[in-house]
């Protein structure tokens, strides 16, 4: 059977990644930092959200927490929430700052 | 008839397969390549070659090889050959009609390892200053893209910490996830002489492959583990260091961050990551673990040599993280003998990384959000550039289908035959507008794009690339390109019909650009390769002739120290149940080169004309499947046929296969899943199930092959 051509139903949002695979790279993103407290989970979270997503990808994240955060682990609606408050932008490698 | 044995011209250049990077001399009769021989000189193979590089060279004047430049409005049409002028003009206007209607960042661009440095530098240049986005990657993202990630969280630089011959130095030698003896032969053969002279081996592979049993190779430890749990394999061996006190406690005080050691020793040390708790899941005996862990340690000097086997999984980043921090808890590093070392698979994939060809980073991994980094690259260049990251390779084919993009400029790459879920690609791939390939071949990918644009072979171009061990190699031109003009040369080219003006009197003012940008390549020039043969970076003032052995004082950290990330292990949400319960993972083969597209087109090809799948006996026969039947393999993303071949490489539960023949397509099966940090994809667990295929039914299905079309279960 060859492949068909169907258009996902998001073709005319502003989406760089459609939700749903944009939840599983976020809560993927949560499980590598959860060993970590807090505070560092949280800054972990928002200097790889900060450094690797596209804007789109961050707005649509920030976007869907605000409408309720279906399906998106606790930790990141925390490191998302540190997106909109701060705004430190220069990325760094290695452990989470405290 | 001219005896071709006679050359007229010798050049010196290097090896374009994988990264070990070999010097070779090209020998021209009458402006044709009639051999390639190992170069005495070259610091990496030194005299010696593999049947790639000695024998794979006749691709470039292969039949098939398209010197023509061409353009069409709808990939349903067929390919109208034009002049370079006009299919230049008319890639520049499609990508700026694109932009016009959907968006500065509705288009992007990818380069290739298989090119050089300075094409790789120009493609991303190309992206910023000329696309104005941050919308570049490189191949590296779908192999070590991890390794970037996980070695700079914990030493400072993704890259190897060694030179080759370092190895000769290595008392305990431990392969994670790589098949150097096919791989990465001339090294491998540097690794088999120094088992010779008895160094202990390690090998952690869900395969019993030829680096655990082979002339002159017999592995002291082998952890076929199964696919998926290295992370919790690595946590576990780190756990027995920690609890059996074997860890170098001087070396760690002096030369790393305490805080992070104390804390990483406390997560490892739960009872979690005992070899009691790990063995099982893992299907290894708890005292394989244990025995890995006291040998690696004991050195004195151990190294660490690791492939795709480590990143291409959904934990990628972490692996390559847990290797960090092994070698740092033992003190493995900073002079030779040890070392963390990825055994990168193209010819440039170091150059790749290097040079910037990520959505995040400039050259030397700066990142683009960085105000002053960026700052230094707009003054050069001119033009103010994006302070976001862009999207990485996946994320742009989901953003085809998502609506968001809808041009591509690709240079050597073939995303549709070598990346993960084909179906998925090839529904991306329709949704674009304006696709350019720069290739040698219409290669799969060719077959959604809208110009094409004839490049030139690495036998076609002057420049450099960089291998595997940092180092910096000279690439010289051998023949004239066959299509006129050299890759970087046509770059050049679009970038004044898209308005930026860029001129470059030769391959050597481009490098002359990348040292300006780049701290660690800030000494490297044409006149320096030229003058010493090859230099590893970094290469600057402090050190005039490049640098073998990383790390020897501090590591290039903001404090210098080395440091520990916490290093859970999660396992892949590829699962095996009853309906797919067999764990498929892929690899290579000596003879042939990735997805083959130089190798398949030459002699090299009969030692290995297709893809099979690798099965146990037991697995096979319990299917009905004899040695040689044909298969079919399904996974839940799709099915394709090949030859099934009894093999006691496998465990029982794990098929194997190569994907160097588009006929396999066998990433029409391979997981759409990807590492945590980086988005590699995980090609290395596929849950699968393999079903005889009757004869009648293959000779339709073999018919059907042929198609433009993808088969989907």
């Amino acid at each position: 059977m060859s492949q068909s051509v169907a258009h996902p139903e998001e073709t005319t949002s502003a989406r760089a990644v459609p939700l749903e695979r944009l939840i599983v790279m976020a809560n993927q993103i949560a499980d590598f930092f959860s060993p970590y407290p807090g505070p560092r989970r949280a800054e972990g979270i928002r200097n790889h959200l900060r450094t690797y997503w596209d804007p789109r990808m961050r707005q649509d994240l920030i976007d869907h927490i605000a409408a309720g955060g279906d399906g998106v682990s606790p930790s990141i609606v925390e490191g998302a929430q540190l997106l909109t408050t701060g705004d430190d932008r220069k990325g760094y490698y290695g452990p989470p700052k405290a | 008839m001219a005896n071709p044995t006679k050359p007229d011209k010798q050049v010196i250049t290097t090896c374009a397969y994988c990264g070990v990077g070999c010097g070779f001399k090209a020998e021209t009769h009458q402006g044709r390549i009639v051999r390639m021989i190992p170069w005495k000189e070259g610091k990496a193979n030194h005299g010696h070659s593999c049947i790639k590089g000695r024998f794979a060279f006749d691709y470039y004047q292969s039949n098939d090889r398209i010197t023509t430049p061409m353009i069409r409005a709808s990939i349903d049409d067929a390919w109208t050959p034009v002049s370079w002028e006009k299919a230049i003009q008319h890639a520049a206007s499609e990508l700026r009609r694109v932009q016009a209607k959907y968006g500065t960042k509705s288009v992007g661009a990818i380069s290739s390892s298989r090119c050089t440095n300075e094409e790789i530098f120009l493609v991303q240049k190309f992206a910023r200053a000329v696309l104005g986005n941050n919308n570049i990657d490189n191949c590296a993202r779908i192999c070590h893209s991890p390794t970037q990630f996980g070695l700079s969280a914990t030493v400072g630089w993704g890259a190897a910490s060694q030179h080759f011959d370092s190895i000769l130095q290595a008392d305990v030698i431990m392969i994670v996830g790589a098949n150097p003896t096919e791989g990465h032969p001339v090294f491998g053969s540097l690794m088999k002489r120094r088992l010779r002279q008895g160094a202990k081996l390690i090998v952690i592979d869900p395969r019993r492959t030829e680096s655990v049993n082979s002339p002159h190779i017999k592995a002291d430890v082998h952890l076929n583990l199964r696919p998926g749990t290295n992370v919790a394999v690595l946590d576990s061996i780190a756990h027995v260091i920690i609890r059996e006190k074997l860890y170098n406690e001087e070396f760690v005080r002096s030369r790393c961050e305490w805080d992070e050691f104390e804390r990483w020793a406390a997560f490892v040390s739960s009872e979690r990551y005992a070899p009691e708790s790990i063995g099982p899941q893992a299907g290894l005996s708890p005292e394989l673990i244990r025995q890995a862990a006291r040998l690696y340690a004991s050195g004195p000097n151990s190294a660490i040599y690791y492939g795709l086997g480590v990143t291409e999984h959904s934990q990628g980043s972490t692996g390559v993280m847990c290797l960090g921090n092994l070698t740092l808890s033992c003190g493995m590093l900073g002079r030779e003998g040890v070392g963390v070392n990825p055994l990168r698979g193209q010819g440039n994939v170091q150059g790749g990384s290097c040079l910037g060809s990520w959505p995040h980073v400039f050259s030397g991994y700066r990142f683009v959000t960085d105000d002053e980094v960026r700052a230094s690259f707009e003054k050069d260049w001119g033009v103010t550039l994006d302070a976001e990251p862009g999207l990485r390779l996946p994320n742009m084919f989901d953003a085809a289908i998502a609506g968001n993009f809808r041009g591509m400029f690709i240079m050597g790459e073939d995303p549709v035959q070598s990346d993960p879920n084909q179906g998925h690609i090839i529904q991306a791939m329709r949704q674009m507008e304006c696709v350019v390939i720069q290739d040698l071949f219409l290669n799969e990918t060719a077959k959604y794009a809208h110009v094409f644009l004839p490049g030139s072979s690495s036998l076609e171009k002057d420049g450099t690339f960089t291998s595997a061990e940092r180092r910096v190699n000279r690439v010289r031109k051998v023949v004239e390109p066959l299509a006129g003009y050299q890759d970087w040369e046509i770059v050049v080219l679009l970038m004044n019909a898209m308005g930026y003006p860029a001129q470059y009197a030769d391959a050597g003012e481009i490098l002359n650009e990348v040292a300006r940008l780049s701290p660690a390549y800030k000494g490297i020039s044409f006149e320096l390769l030229d003058r010493i043969g090859s230099a590893q970076w970094p290469c600057d003032e402090n050190a005039p002739e490049g640098t073998e052995v990383l790390h020897r004082k501090t590591f290039p950290r903001a404090n210098g120290r080395g440091t520990f990330m916490l290093t859970e292990y999660v396992p892949t949400a590829e699962r095996t149940n009853d309906t797919f319960p067999l764990l498929l993972t892929t690899g290579r083969i000596l003879t042939q080169y990735n997805v083959g597209t130089q190798t398949r087109r030459t002699e090299n090809n009969r030692w290995h004309a297709e893809d099979v799948l690798e099965i146990c006996e037991h697995d096979a026969s319990v299917r009905g499947i004899k040695d040689g039947d044909r298969v079919r393999i399904a996974s839940r993303f799709g099915s394709t046929e090949l030859r099934a071949k009894y093999s006691e490489r496998v465990s029982g539960g794990v098929v194997y296969t190569t994907f160097h023949h588009a006929e396999t397509r066998i990433n029409v099966v391979t997981s759409d899943l990807s590492d945590w940090a980086t988005n590699c994809p995980e090609y290395k667990v596929t849950a699968v199930e393999v079903v005889k295929v009757e004869i009648g039914s293959s000779a339709k299905k073999a018919k059907k092959k042929k198609r433009d079309e993808v088969v989907t279960a």
